[in-house]
């Protein structure tokens, strides 16, 4: 078992190994943004703005102490990373760190750059490099904890396939919502929440509420239309699979016949004005518009999607964002524009933690 | 919609039944493929609202058309988000909708009359089902006796009643009622003709779990059709080993194991042809995972991007055209991907090579979270 002040000093060497592929004069920096554009798929300065904007280099005192009390003990912590969210590595090993003297880490198959260069950046540090290895496939024993990131599917899998005794702790996939009553600087907030990871986070806003008639919803729109093609000067979207694409034209097509739907050329925006129900738009800096008349509408709405939603962002606390966080209580619940940025306070999806 | 709307929605409805009909026995039809399917769009587009808008969004001139092809095809995702009807809802006959557990999360496809869909349903489910006319048939079928909005179960209590001399429903609250099974098949070995056995692959599964390694007894010249595959079930398994699985249990050749390819979506569906070249009877495809759609139906693979249709034998997206469904969409364009070779589909599932996509989540995922 590891003491309180171990665990926060292996913590802070997580975060000063992350420190050095943040900055762009480290050789690691440079070289995390001369790998990582393949891997992720992501621009080049889509990598340099989740390296600069989105890696947990810091902790506050109130963030480590949740942060220790959400990572569990175990003696061999095993760490399976999702890939695409290059950033979360950082806070999964951070995790790990805290909870075990020993850790193991397996990358994605597509993404194996980010957690080879925190483990060699924590080697050459002072930090918690004894005990932390990359490995080609876990392989728990009982009493050892499995901290699995990704899809259901990857999840249930190593929970099936893992020995007795062993704990495993998944962070399945989710979506971030933002609910609004107005605009109020409320576009260019969310473009910020938007345009990171291409949207392939999951705290990434893909389904906004807009409380209120069409008419200002609908003039949201074209403002949230305007923000991101402002951010696509600047952080021009990735390279999309081809399921990404032939989702984003089915998703076109579907709002076209349901309602509105804005083109960028890196972006879409759909609007319906009076859903039935919501569409979940695919990933790729698509995001789907719809009004609410009330908070009754909001819960009704959301209800189908409860289970997935990780984060409800918005610009204040009224009714109706009341509502969403009593629909799903476990979503982070942060301010517009700080979606990709929740405190380094235990996982990043916080719907499974006890 | 007035007087005139209402016959010229009966009198297309009438010229597909009578495509229909015609075609399924190889009959030349009255008028072509194209002519049929652009007079259906051109109503589609003056009666069906999220049409005309896809028609608006698209530029499209519905009268410069010269093929049923130049038009957009309505998404299938957009029956779940808005009604796709060419009638107001005081004239829907039966409101079919999309499987799940959440009746927020369903799709609708409104009929003003279930006619021309009961038309094709029998004139293609007997051409794969039954292309021998068995008689002293006796049908089971792995779904509840009730149940009023399914198109599958709606589809099923039709060729129950049709193809078969009596009826044995085998579902009760969900769950494989194996004293009715087994009970059914009792009739069926006493009546002495074949038994026809359909349900969802899903339901199949469940039986087979059920059954745990024994033999199901049915007489010779039995059949079974299972449809629907897994997508966003939390239980799959592969076509082949579902297909070699139902065989054995079955104690029938495997070419007697027939998949179908529906939706709730359309009123017309696509069989393979296995059962059909196991009796030497002449069939544009023989072999399990590639399905044979009616003349009636047209499906073409298209480009993600673009749409537009890619090389024979090229992976796509499915766009199907479907003169039977002249109350909603004559064509509808799905996330289903599959190659087309010589107008029957192969189904290949979702794009080719994609690779998982980290922590986001997808609709599919969704309705599987739900367990639908």
């Amino acid at each position: 078992m590891l003491g309180e002040d171990e665990r926060k000093r292996r913590v802070n060497g997580v975060l000063s190994a992350a420190s050095r592929l943040a900055d762009p004069g480290d050789p690691l920096g440079r070289e995390a943004r001369a790998r990582l554009p393949a891997v992720t798929g992501l621009s080049p300065q889509g990598v340099q703005l989740g390296l600069v904007r989105h890696v947990e280099t810091a902790v506050s005192d109130g963030e480590m102490k949740l942060l220790l009390s959400r990572a569990g003990t175990a003696p061999h912590v095993h760490v399976v990373l999702s890939a695409n969210v290059f950033v979360g590595a950082v806070r999964a090993l951070a995790i790990a760190v805290a909870a075990a003297p020993r850790v193991s880490v397996r990358s994605s198959r597509r993404e194996a750059v980010m957690a080879d260069l925190l483990v060699r950046a924590l080697a050459e540090g002072e930090g918690p490099s004894a005990g932390v290895d990359v490995v080609g496939a876990v392989d728990p024993k009982p009493g050892d904890a499995v901290h699995v990131y990704g899809r259901r599917e990857s999840i249930d899998a190593v929970a099936r396939a893992a020995p007795a005794g062993v704990r495993v702790r998944g962070h399945g996939p989710g979506f971030g919502i933002a609910i609004l009553d107005s605009d109020g600087g409320a576009a260019e907030r969310l473009s910020w929440d938007v345009v990171p990871f291409d949207q392939r986070g999951c705290l990434s806003p893909r389904i906004v509420i807009f409380c209120g008639p069409s008419g200002p919803a609908k003039a949201f729109c074209m403002r949230l239309a305007a923000e991101l093609g402002a951010r696509e000067a600047d952080v021009p979207r990735g390279r999309l699979d081809e399921e990404e694409i032939a989702s984003a034209t089915l998703y076109r097509e579907t709002m076209r016949a349901a309602g509105y739907h804005i083109d960028g050329d890196s972006f879409a925006i759909g609007f319906d004005p009076s859903p039935r129900q919501l569409l979940l738009p695919p990933t790729g800096r698509h995001v789907h518009v719809a009004c609410a008349g009330s908070p009754g509408d909001v819960t009704a709405l959301l209800e189908p999607f409860r289970s997935g939603i990780t984060a409800i962002g918005a610009l204040g606390r009224g009714p109706a964002v009341q509502a969403a966080i009593a629909l799903a209580p476990r979503a982070r619940s942060p301010a517009l524009g700080q979606m990709q940025r929740p405190p380094l306070d235990g996982p990043i999806d916080l719907r499974d933690v006890e | 919609m007035n007087a005139d709307d209402t016959s010229r929605r009966a009198l297309l409805h009438e010229r597909a039944r009578s495509f229909i009909e015609r075609a399924a026995v190889g009959m030349p039809t009255n008028e072509s493929f194209d002519a049929l399917g652009l007079e259906i769009a051109r109503y589609q587009s003056e009666h069906v609202a999220p049409y005309r808008r896809l028609l608006a969004a698209r530029r499209c001139d519905i009268g410069s058309a010269g093929a049923l092809g130049d038009l957009p095809a309505m998404p299938a995702d957009a029956f779940r988000v808005v009604r796709v009807a060419a009638h107001s809802e005081r004239h829907d006959v039966a409101v079919f909708v999309t499987s799940g557990t959440t009746a927020a999360k369903r799709g609708m496809h409104a009929l003003s009359t279930t006619e021309t869909y009961e038309r094709a349903a029998l004139a293609w489910g007997g051409w794969a089902l039954a292309p021998d006319a068995p008689s002293e048939a006796v049908a089971i079928v792995l779904a509840e006796r009730s149940g009023r909005d399914s198109s599958l179960e709606f589809m099923l209590r039709l060729f129950a009643g049709r193809f078969a001399e009596e009826a044995h429903f085998a579902i009760r609250q969900a769950e494989i009622d194996m004293e009715a099974l087994r009970g059914a098949c009792a009739a069926a070995l006493r009546k002495g003709g074949p038994a026809i056995v359909m349900g969802t692959s899903l339901a199949f599964v469940h039986l087979l779990d059920r059954l745990a390694g024994r033999r199901l007894e049915l007489p010779r010249g039995s059949r079974i059709m299972h449809t629907g595959g897994f997508k966003g079930r939390s239980r799959s398994v592969a076509p082949a080993e579902l297909v070699a699985a139902l065989a054995q249990a079955c104690g029938v050749d495997e070419r007697a194991v027939v998949g179908e390819y529906g939706m709730t979506e359309l009123c017309s569906q696509a069989y393979e042809g296995t059962l059909r070249a196991m009796m030497g009877m002449p069939t544009p495809a023989d072999r399990h995972g590639v399905f044979v759609p009616p003349p009636w139906m047209r499906v073409v693979a298209v480009d993600g991007e673009t749409l537009a249709p890619v090389r024979e034998g090229e992976a796509g997206l499915l766009r199907i055209e479907d003169l039977a469904n002249v109350d909603s969409a004559v064509a509808v364009q799905t996330a289903d991907v599959g190659r087309i070779v010589g107008g029957c589909v192969a189904l290949t599932g979702r794009a080719p090579g994609a690779p998982p996509r980290g922590c986001s989540l997808a609709m599919d995922d969704l309705l599987s979270e739900s367990g639908e």
